[in-house]
């Protein structure tokens, strides 16, 4: 059997994304019997940049231009492309600082900024069509799995596209912000982390970004209601995935 | 006079994206430079304006290998701009989340990054069918230390319970027995490890530098202690911004520390275990022996062996750690103070430092981050050039796969040094 050719690309980020695919637990040596891991510059040296792929993995947010000129390029050669975690697909941690001027950041790190070539940071279906993303921070174990299994399988993946409120019913846990008063972000994180904060008796924090059709407005109303500053809400919304509309909506009432 | 020229476009098998540019002409490199191309990242600038809790979680995400370190030294100088000061069980329970993620570093890093280079393939996957054997005790192992960290963290990489002064939740006896009895099974796959790092052919090259580390009276220092080095240097954490100095570098998005008016440094598990092998336990001490580990060790290549025997220690020191471990839930509560604070900690790849002001609101007013590979630049640029200069009778191509493997030989991060 032919194996599917797969690429990695990284862009700016932790690469824990890419650790969490080497790390893959159990599944890792299936893995590579059944994929050709073909460009993947943190695990061999070489590779063959060019294409064609079967599919490209993107992980990290873009924040330079460069990145944008080879995304498009591997956009090109591939038959799916991916994005991988939190940055690549919500803009994740990198974004915090779009909602600052850009110089002010980067004048509090570096006094020569001519050699500083960094725009604001933004995800990866910003600039080219993507076939699906694979949420979390880092990227969900399950969420992978389901994506490499179709890719062998030639099936539809299929993502959870919810809030975390329904894994934390399913799960049974009591609800931090209805019972507790905690600030909790679950109504509006997509899932897939299988609640993990709540179950660890902390409020979510929205490190998997925002699901589809979520009523972020109406979360941050709850907030204020708790007592949480104009400030302390902003910041709820513009931790994880400050570029995203869905959290957007949550934040502009307040700044 | 003959010239040579080397480039390395991007350097394979490491965390984050740098290249080497060396010129050579007759014996001697006329230009050197590790040219760290990874975009910056402005931790320091955006944390500026946000919430001290948000820190940890925010920090964690500066490295997807070592969050943990990231994680825990945040905390700590949070704690200590506030005045806080945490119970002995959060101490030891972050002690153990490091010592847990160590381990788990240091093998992917030999297994998977640096044991290629020793047997001229050229990443793990080529490895297969031949190291079979070895990939999988690398996974067996690897899981059995990430369910650690994730059993007092709540997940392996970037964890969640860990919180100020404490943490939100805690593993049941239970699952600490499991853990322990876990750990008990890849004693001999560690024991394995070491043997197989030790039979690489590790280059022979030579060069003294002054290694520094962080070492406490009583115990193998991991999170808190003195920054002590080999040149005599012994100060509180606090005291760092007094004698080291951090300089950008032209051709470099990383920027380079050194001890003000001194020469380069080195940090990670070849330094600590120059610095604090007397610690050690004697069953890790005898290992060594065994391998052939002998003390000074001035080649940066043995980082490699030092990591492995370090991942024999830590397995062991978590073990011993859970066998006396009793938890009980704690009241976590403390008063939001202004105030600046400092901290250290041993990451994987050595000395880390954080440093932050907080205003009475809780808000950070300045942030300052020092990353281990940012302690080593300089040490990994001047071993480059007498490594070039003892090679220079090579072929171009094998003096380019030395620097390579030397850079290697250091697990350097390079998306932690852009931070």
């Amino acid at each position: 059997m032919k194996k599917n050719r797969l690429a990695i690309f990284k862009y700016s980020c932790c690469a824990g994304c890419q650790f969490q695919l080497f790390f893959f637990q159990e599944h890792v040596l299936e893995t590579l019997a059944a994929v050709d891991i073909v460009y993947c510059k943190m695990g061999a040296s070489g590779g063959v940049k060019e294409g064609p792929f079967e599919v490209a993995l993107i992980e990290g947010a873009i924040t330079e231009s460069w990145q944008i000129d080879e995304l498009k390029r591997v956009r090109e050669v591939s038959h799916f492309l991916i994005p991988i975690g939190s940055c690549a697909v919500n803009g994740g941690i990198p974004a915090i600082k779009d909602i600052y001027p850009e110089m002010e950041v980067e004048k509090r790190v570096y006094q020569d900024l001519s050699v500083i070539h960094s725009v604001k940071a933004h995800p990866i279906d910003d600039y080219v069509r993507v076939d699906g993303y694979v949420r979390g921070c880092p990227m969900g174990e399950r969420d992978l799995l389901e994506l490499l299994t179709s890719l062998l399988l030639n099936t539809k993946p299929s993502f959870p596209e919810y809030c975390v409120c329904v894994e934390c019913k399913l799960a049974g846990t009591i609800c931090l912000l209805m019972s507790e008063g905690k600030p909790c972000m679950g109504p509006v994180t997509n899932a897939g982390c299988g609640a993990l904060c709540p179950s660890h008796a902390r409020a979510c924090y929205g490190c998997w970004g925002p699901a589809p059709n979520v009523n972020a407005p109406a979360l941050a109303k709850k907030f204020e209601q708790l007592g949480l500053s104009p400030d302390d809400i902003v910041r709820k919304f513009t931790q994880f995935a400050s570029p995203k509309i869905e959290f957007r909506k949550g934040a502009e009432m307040y700044e | 006079m003959s010239e040579k020229d080397i480039f390395i476009d991007y350097l394979a098998r490491v965390e984050g994206e740098t290249a080497i540019k060396i010129n050579i002409k007759g014996n001697k490199p006329q230009e050197l430079k590790l040219n760290i191309f990874e975009p910056p990242r402005f931790f320091e600038g955006f944390l500026v304006g946000r919430k001290y809790y948000e820190v940890p979680d925010i920090v964690s995400r500066i490295c997807g290998i070592c969050p943990v370190s990231h994680m825990t030294t945040a905390l700590r100088a949070i704690e200590k701009a506030m005045g806080i000061n945490p119970s002995q069980q959060t101490r030891i329970l972050r002690r153990l989340m490091a010592l847990s993620q160590m381990v788990s570093s240091h093998l992917i890093h030999l297994y998977m990054l640096a044991m290629p280079d020793y047997h001229g393939y050229s990443g793990a996957q080529e490895m297969l069918p031949e190291f079979a054997e070895e990939l999988s005790r690398l996974m067996r192992m690897k899981k059995v230390m990430n369910d650690l960290t994730a059993a007092i963290g709540g997940r392996a990489s970037h964890p969640v319970s860990a919180v100020v002064n404490g943490f939100t939740d805690l593993p049941s006896s239970q699952e600490l027995e499991r853990r322990q009895r876990d750990l008990e099974k890849i004693e001999t796959d560690a024991v394995k490890t070491v043997r197989m790092v030790s039979e690489f052919s590790i280059p022979d090259f030579c060069r003294k530098t002054e290694y520094v580390a962080l070492k406490a009276a009583n115990r193998y220092a991991m999170i808190e202690g003195n920054i002590v080095s080999s040149a005599g240097l012994e100060i509180p954490e606090q005291d760092y911004d007094k004698y080291f100095e951090e300089q950008e570098v032209s051709y470099s998005m990383a920027k380079r520390a050194r001890v003000k008016d001194r020469n380069s440094l080195m940090v990670g598990a070849l330094a600590r275990l120059n610095l604090k092998f007397d610690q050690l336990p004697p069953s890790v001490k005898k290992l060594a022996k065994e391998v052939g580990f002998k003390l000074p060790d001035y080649n940066p290549f043995h980082n490699n062996l030092a990591q492995s025997l370090e991942i024999f220690y830590g397995i062991q020191e978590c073990r011993q750690i859970l066998e006396n471990l009793k938890l009980s839930l704690e009241n976590n509560n403390y008063r939001v103070r202004a105030g600046e604070g400092a901290a250290f900690s041993e990451a994987p790849r050595g000395l880390l430092y954080h440093r932050y002001t907080i205003n009475a609101r809780g808000v950070i007013e300045k942030a300052n981050i020092v990353t281990p590979t940012v302690h080593n630049f300089a040490n990994i640029e001047e071993d480059l050039h007498h490594l070039v200069i003892q090679n220079s009778d090579l072929p171009t191509a094998k003096i380019a796969l030395l620097c390579e493997m030397l850079v290697r030989a250091y697990d350097p991060c390079f998306s932690c040094s852009v931070h």
